[in-house]
């Protein structure tokens, strides 16, 4: 790994998985992502926070290098954007795994065949597949539903289908584009819990989301970006255990909701008292 | 290796079995325009097969003065053989001549009896060899007979033979370019229609590469699946052409079919074709990353 990466920057690192290096991406005049640099470890937990049209999806799709940088260069294990030759990249694409907000099931397949596309590519053993998916499937929770297809599952089975798809081939990372952004809290809570799990295994996971309140309490590193730029690199206070955790986003919902009720309530108090006057 | 064959060939099928309402407005697209390349096949063949037979049936007529003795004949004979050109020359004499005439005249035969002596003259029937069946070869081979001591008249057709190599070069000319003109268009539409299938799966080409599947493991399928829709399609529009060579009898009667050599040459044709088609639409596709 060390002869092929070369960073501008002389932050090298064995277990950095995902090196960014003063990465500007430019369409037209506008700079979706302007100078960014950061780096994630092998086994670590990142969110990228940040309004839409932040660059959040651009990052991540210059990570697993759908598209280049204008200038600048990423580095994901041994392979390096300003070196990937086309042929490449199907290789790149088997270590990364990817999730998106819309799932990207395949609907004229069942959910065992959805996840396994992604070893008969590699040309595995059916056995090998078989085992594989089946061990995936039960961590998901989706085992008893293999036989289905994916238009007969919940929003948040179907995204758990796509987690299980992006895992089949050990990938180092797990690249995640608002994976709870169509889930109801409840759904969306149980992703984030099975992101978390699939994390404490050893697989580092970049989730890319706008929701801020909803991940900021989990003690996880945080990059929040804006207008194409870092605005800060942290890692959030860890409160409690996960479930205190998930405790918290649930009752800083409830109150913000409770809240919000309480100043419409007043505001239609203060027009009726004004129309009575 | 074998295993990923098995994947590429069952994710073609896969689709052919999903999408059974698509496969088969393709294939009857596909087995119309083939149709058309197919009849235009048959016309060809037809008319090179007619041609041949009028080639085979050349023949030079050599005719011998009266009162040449059988000598002389028989040494001309020798001379006309010796002809590099020559395949064959049988001597057919007066009577045998009159004979044959006689035989073709059928009922009209009693003119012949006025007749007090017979004017046809003694000749030989040379036949060329294969490769010197030509207007050129005949015309040469002619020159050199003609002078011959104790030769009348040489006969070959020149004008007709004039006429049909023209004819032969233009029907030549004629049917590269229809043909090429029809292969085009065949192909043509059976990109389009491969592109409908295409246009289906975008959804399913863009995750096999978000999985990193590599461009042959995309594309294989979608040439198997050509070929095989295609392979339908030919025999369809065979089965078609069939029908209509049937039908068409009445009219021309000479209508021959094609060998079954030809009709397996045919259906090799259209696979090609049907997977070049299918590569075609591809080709933007594979652009993606």
């Amino acid at each position: 790994m060390t002869e092929l990466t070369e960073p501008i920057e002389p932050q090298k690192d064995d277990r950095t998985v995902i090196g960014v290096y003063h990465l500007t991406r430019a369409y037209g005049d506008r700079n979706a992502l302007d100078d960014v640099s950061f780096s994630i470890g092998n086994g670590e937990f990142v969110f990228m926070v940040g309004p839409s049209g932040a660059g959040k999806s651009t990052l991540l799709r210059m990570i697993y290098m759908d598209e280049y940088p204008t200038s600048g260069q990423v580095v994901v294990g041994p392979f390096v954007s300003t070196r990937m030759r086309r042929r490449d990249i199907p290789y790149l694409r088997r270590r990364v795994g990817i999730v998106f907000q819309d799932y990207k099931l395949l609907d004229d397949r069942t959910v065992f065949d959805n996840v396994s596309i992604g070893m008969r590519i590699t040309g595995a053993s059916p056995y090998a597949i078989k085992r594989r998916v089946a061990t995936l499937l039960n961590d998901v929770g989706l085992y008893h539903k293999r036989t289905q297809m994916p238009s007969s599952l919940s929003g948040g089975e179907q995204q758990r289908v796509a987690i299980a798809r992006a895992l089949v081939n050990h990938p180092s990372i797990l690249l995640a584009d608002e994976p709870t952004g169509n889930l109801d809290p409840d759904s969306a809570e149980d992703i984030l819990r099975l992101l978390f799990r699939i994390n404490s295994a050893g697989t580092a996971v970049l989730m890319a989301t706008h929701d801020h309140s909803f991940v900021k309490n989990f003690g996880q590193r945080i990059l929040h970006l804006r207008d194409g730029k870092v605005l800060e690199d942290h890692r959030t206070g860890l409160v409690g255990n996960l479930s205190d955790r998930l405790e918290t986003v649930r009752l800083e919902r409830e109150r913000q909701r409770r809240v919000e009720q309480e100043i419409k309530r007043q505001r239609a108090d203060a027009l009726s008292t004004r129309k009575s006057e | 290796m074998l295993r990923r064959i098995y994947y590429i060939v069952d994710e073609a099928f896969r689709t052919v079995r999903r999408h059974k309402g698509l496969t088969s407005i393709s294939i009857v697209i596909m087995s119309l325009s083939l149709l058309m390349l197919a009849v235009f096949l048959l016309a060809t063949d037809n008319a090179l097969r007619l041609v041949s037979e009028a080639q085979n049936e050349m023949k030079m007529y050599v005719y011998l003065k009266d009162g040449v003795s059988e000598n002389s004949a028989e040494g001309l004979y020798q001379k006309i053989l010796s002809q590099p050109e020559v395949s064959e020359v049988r001597f057919v004499s007066k009577d045998e001549a009159m004979q044959d005439f006689r035989e073709q005249l059928g009922d009209d035969s009693d003119l012949l009896s006025t007749l007090r002596t017979n004017p046809l003259p003694n000749s030989f029937w040379v036949t060329p060899k294969e490769e010197f069946k030509t207007r050129d070869a005949m015309v040469d081979l002619a020159g050199r007979i003609e002078p011959l001591a104790g030769v009348e008249e040489v006969r070959y057709g020149r004008e007709f033979l004039e006429r049909f190599a023209s004819v032969l070069k233009a029907l030549y000319f004629v049917s590269a370019v229809v043909g090429f003109i029809v292969i085009l268009s065949a192909l043509f539409i059976i990109s389009n229609a491969v592109r409908l299938t295409v246009i289906s799966r975008r959804k399913t080409i863009e995750i096999l590469k978000l999985v990193g599947a590599t461009n042959p493991y995309i594309v294989a399928p979608f040439i198997i699946e050509g070929a095989f829709q295609a392979g339908i399609a030919a025999v369809l529009s065979l089965a078609l052409l069939f029908g209509i060579a049937v039908l068409s009898r009445g009219v021309i009667p000479d209508l021959t079919f094609f060998s079954p050599e030809k009709s397996v040459v045919y259906l090799i044709t259209c696979v090609v074709i049907g997977s070049m088609g299918s590569f075609f639409a591809l080709r933007r596709m594979l652009q993606m990353r």
